[in-house]
C-alpha cells in the first residue's frame, strides 16, 4: 500500500495537483483547488514509519486538493524551528509540525500561531491551546497487545521486559505495562533490558540471549516497538526455545508480518497504528482547523491489534494486504466531516 | 631489573588476562547458568560480528592508518546483501560475491585515497563512511529491505533470503552439546586465526608492522609501503563486509543503519587488544581477546539484569583501563618521542 | 659598542648519557656578528636551544646585559630580548594567517582580550614591517608569499621585542643569492643598531659576507675562536673539523672490476657535471659540508630521486632506480643517515631490524623462518660485535653505537654489488666507529663501498680514496696516502664559487 500510493501520491500532488472534481462540494478555502497551501516540518525523516507517515500526508493532502511542501530537518531541532519560520515566511495557510523536542518546537509553533496560521501537532506537544495534538495512542497500543498477552498466557507468568527509558512513547507504553503488573500481581518481571544501539535488534538479540540464559523460565517477553522484538525473537530462535516464549510487540512492518508467520515464531501478537492513516489524520484534522471547524484539542488515532493467527488466517503478507484485508488498519473514522474527501482506495 | 620492574612487566604481561578470569570467576558466582557452554557460545556469537570487524581495523592500525567506515561498510553489505537476494532474486552465493567484492573495492577506494591522494586516513574513511551511509539508502529511498516490500518504481520485491544464506547466521554445529556452536563463532575463530598467521608469521604482516612503526624506514629497505596500505585497508574492508553478510543472516532482512555502534565497539576492542599479553602494539591475537572481554562484561552485566546504560559505562571504563595499560605502564609514551 | 650583550661561562648539557655541551665559554659581544660554525652533533643546536628557552641547560651561567638570564620557555627568552629565526623558515611562521596576524603573533600569544580588532593590527603591523624595510602587504596570506618573504616576516616579527640578541640558524639554506642579499642587508643594519647577531651558517659565501667573528664548535666545546682581520676563514672550518691524524693506517688494497660508472651527473639546475667510478674492493670515502650535495649523490644512487642528467652504470647495465625496491633489486644497498628517522624500526627487535630487506630469503611460501631469522641475526650480531643481551632485545634498549651497528648489519647481511653508507659514524661512540669501519673494510672485497661523510677525520680512517664534494658537484679527488689534508680543506672551504646569481632552490 504504502509506497505505490506514494508514488502515485506524488505525482497526484505535484504533477497534477490540484487535480479532480472536489471544490464545489467543500467549504472554504477548499472550494478553490490548489488556494490553499500546508507545510509539512518535520524531525524525524528515515525509516519506514517515517516514510508510510509520509505518504499518508500526501495523498489526503492531494485527495483536499491542497499544494504541500515537506520541510525535513533530519533531527536537528533548531533546524526544524527555523523550518517554521520558513513555513511562515512562505506564506502558507497551514502547518504540521511532525515530532520534534518541545523546547525547540513551542516558541515556532507559537509564533505560527501569532501569524495567522492554523497548526497541528504530530506526537510533540507543543503546549498551546490552540493547536490541536495528533497522537497514535502508545498507551493503548501497549494495553491491546497486553490485554491479548494475559488472553493467551493468563493472569500469572514470569516476563521479560525490553525498555530504554527516556524515549517518549516508550515511557508512555511503560506507564501501561507498569499498571498491567499492579493489576496482576501474579505476572513477575525477572528481566528488563534494552538499547538503541544500531543495528537495534542485532544488539537486543544479544542482550536477550544472556537474559534468556540467566532466566531460562521465562515464558513472555513484553517488547513495546518491534526492532526491539525482533531481536528478541532472533534470541528466543537461536536458544530454541521458541515453544515456550511469546513475545508481544507494537508497531509492524512487511518484515515483522514475515518474522510473525515463520513456523512456530514466537511473536504472537503486536499492536499497530498504521502511519499512512495517522499522516490522513494529521492532514484532515488541519483542513478542520482551516475550515473553520474544531477538531478537538487531542486527536486519537485508534490502533489496531494484529495477532500471528489472524495474519495466518487471511494470508497476508505485507502492509498492502494488511490494508486491504483489516478495514481497520486501513482507515481510521478520525477527523472525517462530511465534506471530506478520503483517499481513493 | 629489580623486583619492582618485574612485577610491574608481570602485570603488563598478564595483568588483562588476569582481569578476565577474574571477571569470569565473579560473574560464575554471581549469575546463575554463567559458567555454562551455553553461555559461553552465547558470548562468542555476540561478539562475532564486532570481532571480525575489529580484526580489520587492526589490520589497518598495524601499518598506522585507521579505517572509520568499517561500520558503514558492515550495513552497506547487510543492505546489498538483502537486496541481491529479496530485489534481484539471486542466489545466497551471488550475494556474499557481491558484498566481498563491494568490501574489497571500498577498500581500495579507501586505500587509493590515503595512499594517492594523501588525504588523511581518519579524513578519507569519514567521508568514506558518510557516502555509504548515504549510498545504502538510495535504492530503497530510505526502507529496509524485506521479503514482499514495495519497491520505488511500485512492484513488490518477491526475493527471498534463501535458507543457505540464512544459514550463515543461524546453522549451528555440533560440539560438546548437539547445535551448540553457530557458524558465525567458526567464522570469528577462523578469521582471527587467519589474520594472526597473517600479521605474525608472513613476511607481508611483517613489512605491514614495519611500515606502521617507521613508514620512511620501511620503504628505505625495500618495502611497497603503498602497496602494503592498500592491502590493509582492503582486509578491513571485507571484514567489514564478512561482519555486515553474518548480520544479514543474523537479521533476516535488510536494516537501514549507520553502523556507528558496531564501528565503536570494534575499535574498542582493537585497542582494548593492545594491552593484552603487553603487546602495546595491534595484534590480533589481542583484538580476539578484547572483543571476548567485552562479550564477557556485557553478557555477565545482562544476566544481572543492569540497565543499558551501565553497559557503556563499563564498555568505557574497560577501554581507558587497557589505554592506561598500554601507554602509561609500559612506558610506551616514550616511543613516541624515541 | 662593543659590551658583550652575552656571556656563557662553563655551560655544560646532556642527554642521557649523550654529553653534548661540554663547559662553553663564550662572548657574542652586541653590534657585531658572531658566526658559529660546527658539524652536525658538534652542540649547535642545543646551545641555541638553551639560550632561547628551550632546554634548561645542566651546569654554567649565561648573562645578558650582565644579569643572570636562565629562560624557562622560548617566550621568557623572547622577553628578555633573545629571539630566534630558525632555520626551518614555517617554524617562524604560520602559513595559513596573513602577515598581521604573524608579525603580532607573540602579541596574539601572549597577551589578554579575547577579540581582535582587525584594524589596529593592521596598523601596527605596518608599522613593525616599516621599522625593518619590509615593504609587504600585511593583508596577504603567508602561505602564499615567497620563501625569502616569509623569511622577512619572521625576522620581522623578532625585530618587533627590540631585541638585544638576535640568532639565525642557517637562515639562507632556502633562499637564492638575491634574496639572500635582501637578508644579508637587512642583518648588518640590526647590527648597525647595536643588536648582538650569533649567525649559524655551513655557507662560507655568507660567513665571507657577514662575519665579524667566526666561533667554531666541535665536539660540545668551542674549538677557535677568530676574531682578527682578516679573518682566517680556512683556520675556523679546520677547527670546525678537526682532524687529530688518529692512527689512520690504511693500506689501498688493488681494487677490482668496476662496478659503478657515473658520468656527467648534475644533481641540481646550475650544477656542475660530474662523473666518478666506484670499482670492486675499493672504499672510497666522500666529503663535503652540509648541504653540498652528498645525500643528493646518495639519493639519485639509491632511486630516491632521479638526477637531473647523466648517466649511472652498474655492472656494465643502466643504472636507473625508481625507487629504493629496485635499487635494491639491482644490488644498490643504502644504511641512510639519521637512523632513528630512516632506518631504525622502533617496534622491532634487533633480530626483526636485521631482516627487514631480504625477508624472502628467510621465508617459504610467504612464511617466515623464525629459526633462519634467528640464525643470520646472530652471525651477524657476531659478525658487528653488537653488544645486547639476546637476538630479541629491543632496539631501542641499545646504545647509540649498536643501533647503528644493526642498521649496517642490516645491510651486510646479504651481497651487494654497491654499499652506499651515508654518515655511519652518526651519533656513535668511538669504539663503535673502529668496529663499523672496520667491518666495512674488512668486506668490501666482493662490491663498491661509497662512505659519505662530513668529518673528515672518519673519510680519513675509511677510505681508500677520497672525494670531496661541494656546491652539488664533485670538486677534488685524493688518494688516501699521504694525504694533504690541508689541500682537501681548501677544497672543502674554497672551492665554492659565489652561488649564481638569482639561483632558485629548495
Amino acid at each position: 500500500m504504502i509506497s505505490r500510493r506514494l508514488f502515485t501520491g506524488l505525482i497526484g500532488s505535484v504533477a497534477m495537483m490540484p487535480g479532480l472534481a472536489f471544490g464545489a462540494d467543500m467549504p472554504a478555502p477548499f472550494d478553490n483547488p490548489g488556494a490553499v497551501k500546508i507545510a509539512l516540518v518535520r524531525y524525524l525523516s528515515t525509516g519506514d514509519f517515517f516514510q508510510a507517515y509520509l505518504s499518508g500526508v500526501e495523498k489526503q493532502a492531494a485527495a483536499i486538493g491542497v499544494d504541500l511542501r515537506v520541510l525535513d530537518s533530519r533531527q536537528d531541532a533548531a533546524l526544524q524551528s527555523d523550518m517554521v519560520d520558513q513555513a511562515i515566511a512562505l506564506g502558507v495557510d497551514g502547518i504540521i509540525i511532525q515530532h520534534g523536542l518541545t523546547e525547540s518546537m513551542k516558541d515556532a509553533a507559537q509564533r505560527a500561531v501569532d501569524a495567522g496560521i492554523k497548526v497541528v501537532a504530530f506526537d510533540v506537544n507543543v503546549d498551546n491551546a490552540a493547536i490541536p495534538q495528533v497522537e497514535q495512542s502508545d498507551r493503548d497500543l501497549a494495553r491491546l497487545a497486553l490485554e491479548q498477552a494475559l488472553k493467551d498466557n493468563g493472569t500469572s507468568f514470569t516476563a521479560g521486559y525490553v525498555y530504554v527509558p527516556g524515549i517518549a512513547p516508550l515511557d508512555r507504553r511503560d506507564e501501561t505495562w507498569q499498571k498491567v503488573k499492579a493489576d496482576n500481581p501474579g505476572i513477575n518481571q525477572v528481566a528488563e533490558f534494552g538499547t538503541l544501539d544500531n543495528p537495534i535488534a542485532n544488539s537486543v538479540a544479544n542482550q536477550a540471549r544472556s537474559a534468556l540464559s540467566a532466566n531460562p523460565d521465562i515464558t513472555v517477553m513484553f517488547a513495546p516497538y518491534d526492532e526491539f522484538a525482533k531481536g528478541v525473537k532472533i534470541a528466543v530462535d537461536e536458544a530454541e526455545m521458541s515453544g515456550k516464549v511469546s513475545i508481544y510487540s507494537a508497531d509492524v512492518s512487511t518484515s515483522d508480518i514475515a518474522a510473525m508467520r515463520e513456523d512456530g515464531s514466537a511473536w504472537k501478537a503486536t499492536a499497530a497504528t498504521n502511519p499512512a492513516v495517522v499522516g490522513e489524520v494529521s492532514v484532515r484534522t488541519l483542513a478542520m482547523l482551516l475550515a473553520g471547524e474544531d477538531p478537538g484539542h487531542n486527536v486519537i488515532v485508534p490502533p489496531t491489534l494484529i495477532t500471528q493467527q489472524m495474519l495466518n488466517d487471511l494470508d497476508i503478507t505485507n502492509m498492502e494486504d494488511l490494508s486491504a484485508k483489516v478495514p481497520a488498519f486501513a482507515h481510521a473514522d478520525v477527523s472525517v466531516p462530511g465534506w471530506m474527501p478520503l483517499p481513493q482506495r | 631489573m629489580d623486583n619492582r620492574t618485574s612485577l610491574v612487566d608481570l602485570a603488563i604481561r598478564y595483568g588483562f588476562l588476569v582481569l578476565m578470569a577474574a571477571l569470569i570467576v565473579f560473574f560464575g558466582i554471581m549469575a546463575e547458568g554463567f559458567l555454562t557452554p551455553f553461555s559461553a557460545v552465547f558470548i562468542l556469537q555476540s561478539v562475532a560480528i564486532t570481532g571480525i570487524l575489529a580484526l580489520g581495523v587492526t589490520a589497518t592500525l598495524v601499518v598506522g592508518g585507521f579505517d572509520l567506515s568499517i561500520g558503514a561498510v558492515a550495513t552497506s553489505a547487510l543492505m546489498l546483501s538483502s537486496y541481491v537476494m529479496v530485489v534481484w532474486e539471486m542466489s545466497a552465493l551471488s550475494a556474499v560475491l557481491i558484498c566481498l567484492a563491494m568490501g574489497a573495492f571500498v577498500g581500495l577506494i579507501n586505500g587509493l585515497l590515503v595512499v594517492k591522494m594523501r588525504v588523511p586516513d581518519l579524513l578519507a574513511t569519514l567521508g568514506m563512511m558518510f557516502l555509504l551511509v548515504g549510498a545504502q539508502r538510495i535504492p530503497t529511498e530510505g526502507r529496509s529491505i524485506s521479503t514482499g516490500m514495495s519497491l520505488p518504481d511500485g512492484s513488490v520485491a518477491n526475493g527471498k533470503f534463501s535458507e543457505a544464506f540464512l544459514a550463515l547466521g543461524r546453522h549451528r554445529i555440533d560440539f560438546i552439546a548437539p547445535n551448540l556452536v553457530p557458524l558465525s563463532v567458526i567464522f570469528l575463530i577462523a578469521i582471527a586465526i587467519g589474520v594472526w598467521v597473517f600479521l605474525e608469521t608472513t613476511r607481508h604482516g611483517r613489512l605491514m608492522y614495519a611500515i606502521g612503526s617507521n613508514q620512511q624506514a620501511a620503504s628505505l629497505a625495500g618495502a611497497n609501503v603503498n602497496r602494503y596500505k592498500i592491502v590493509a585497508y582492503m582486509i578491513s574492508g571485507v571484514l567489514a563486509s564478512v561482519g555486515g553478510i553474518l548480520l544479514a543472516a543474523r537479521l533476516g532482512r535488510g536494516d537501514v543503519a549507520s553502523g556507528n555502534n558496531l564501528l565503536l565497539d570494534s575499535v574498542a576492542a582493537a585497542l582494548i587488544g593492545f594491552a593484552v599479553l603487553g603487546a602495546s602494539k595491534p595484534n590480533a591475537f589481542g583484538t580476539a581477546i578484547g572483543a571476548l572481554f567485552v562479550g564477557i562484561l556485557l553478557q555477565g552485566l545482562t544476566m544481572m539484569n543492569a540497565p543499558y546504560y551501565t553497559q557503556d559505562f563499563v564498555k568505557g571504563a574497560v577501554l581507558v583501563i587497557a589505554l592506561v595499560f598500554t601507554f602509561a605502564l609500559s612506558g610506551r609514551g616514550g616511543r613516541a618521542r624515541g | 659598542m662593543n659590551d658583550p650583550a652575552i656571556r656563557l661561562a662553563g655551560l655544560r648539557k646532556a642527554f642521557g648519557r649523550n654529553q653534548v655541551l661540554r663547559g662553553i665559554d663564550l662572548t657574542i659581544p652586541a653590534g657585531r656578528v658572531t658566526v658559529l660554525m660546527g658539524a652536525n652533533g658538534a652542540g649547535k643546536s642545543t646551545l641555541v636551544k638553551i639560550l632561547c628557552g628551550v632546554h634548561g641547560a645542566d651546569a654554567g651561567t649565561v648573562t645578558l646585559d650582565g644579569r643572570p638570564f636562565a629562560p624557562a620557555s622560548p617566550s621568557a627568552a623572547l622577553r628578555a630580548g633573545v629571539v630566534t629565526v630558525h632555520q626551518n623558515i614555517n617554524d617562524g611562521v604560520v602559513p595559513d594567517l596573513d602577515v598581521a596576524s604573524n608579525l603580532l603573533l607573540d602579541t596574539l600569544a601572549d597577551g589578554s582580550g579575547t577579540f581582535l580588532n582587525r584594524r589596529r593590527m593592521r596598523e601596527r603591523a605596518r608599522e613593525i614591517a616599516a621599522a625593518v624595510g619590509l615593504e609587504i602587504d600585511v593583508t596577504r596570506q603567508v602561505a602564499d608569499l615567497s620563501l625569502a618573504d616569509r623569511q622577512l616576516v619572521a625576522i620581522a616579527r623578532a625585530m618587533a621585542h627590540d631585541p638585544r640578541l638576535m640568532i639565525l640558524d642557517e637562515p639562507t639554506s632556502s633562499l637564492s643569492a638575491v634574496e639572500a642579499e635582501r637578508l644579508f642587508d637587512l642583518i648588518e643594519s640590526l647590527r648597525d643598531r647595536g643588536v648582538a647577531i650569533l649567525y649559524i651558517s655551513h655557507r662560507m659565501s655568507d660567513i665571507r659576507r657577514l662575519a665579524d667573528r667566526i666561533v667554531s664548535m666541535r665536539d660540545g666545546q668551542i674549538a677557535g675562536v677568530f676574531e682578527e682581520a682578516p679573518l682566517d676563514y680556512s683556520g675556523s672550518v679546520r677547527a670546525m673539523l678537526g682532524h687529530e691524524m688518529t692512527e689512520a693506517d690504511i693500506t689501498i688494497p688493488a681494487p677490482g672490476r668496476t662496478v659503478l660508472e657515473v658520468s656527467d651527473l648534475v644533481l641540481r639546475p646550475g650544477a656542475a657535471p660530474f662523473s666518478l667510478v666506484a670499482r670492486e674492493n675499493e672504499v672510497i670515502a666522500i666529503t663535503g659540508l652540509v648541504g653540498s650535495g652528498k645525500s643528493d649523490l646518495a639519493g639519485a644512487l639509491f632511486g630516491l630521486a632521479p638526477p637531473l642528467s647523466g648517466q649511472m652504470v652498474l655492472d656494465g647495465r643502466p643504472h636507473r632506480p625508481t625507487d629504493a625496491r629496485a635499487a635494491i633489486a639491482a644490488g644498490v644497498y643504502m644504511c641512510p643517515k639519521d637512523r632513528l628517522i630512516t632506518a631504525v624500526v622502533a617496534d622491532f627487535d634487533i633480530t626483526r631490524n636485521i631482516t627487514i630487506p631480504f625477508l624472502p630469503r628467510h621465508s617459504r611460501a610467504s612464511f617466515l623462518s623464525r629459526g633462519s631469522e634467528r640464525r643470520t641475526a646472530e652471525r651477524m650480531i657476531g659478525e658487528m660485535g653488537v653488544i645486547c643481551q639476546t637476538p630479541m632485545d629491543g632496539i631501542l634498549t641499545l646504545s647509540g653505537g649498536n643501533q647503528q651497528k644493526v642498521m649496517v648489519a642490516r645491510w651486510m647481511a646479504e651481497a651487494s654489488r654497491l654499499l652506499i653508507l651515508d654518515e655511519p659514524f652518526q651519533g656513535v661512540d668511538i669504539q663503535a666507529r673502529r668496529d663499523i669501519g672496520h667491518k666495512i673494510r674488512a668486506t668490501a672485497g666482493t662490491r663498491a663501498t661509497i662512505v659519505f661523510v662530513a668529518e673528515l677525520d672518519e673519510a680519513l680512517e675509511i677510505a681508500d680514496r677520497i672525494l670531496v664534494m661541494s656546491e652539488h658537484s664533485i670538486v677534488g679527488e685524493h688518494r688516501n696516502e699521504n694525504i694533504d689534508v690541508s689541500a682537501i680543506m681548501a677544497e672543502v672551504v674554497e672551492a665554492a664559487p659565489a652561488r649564481a646569481a638569482g639561483l632558485q632552490h629548495g
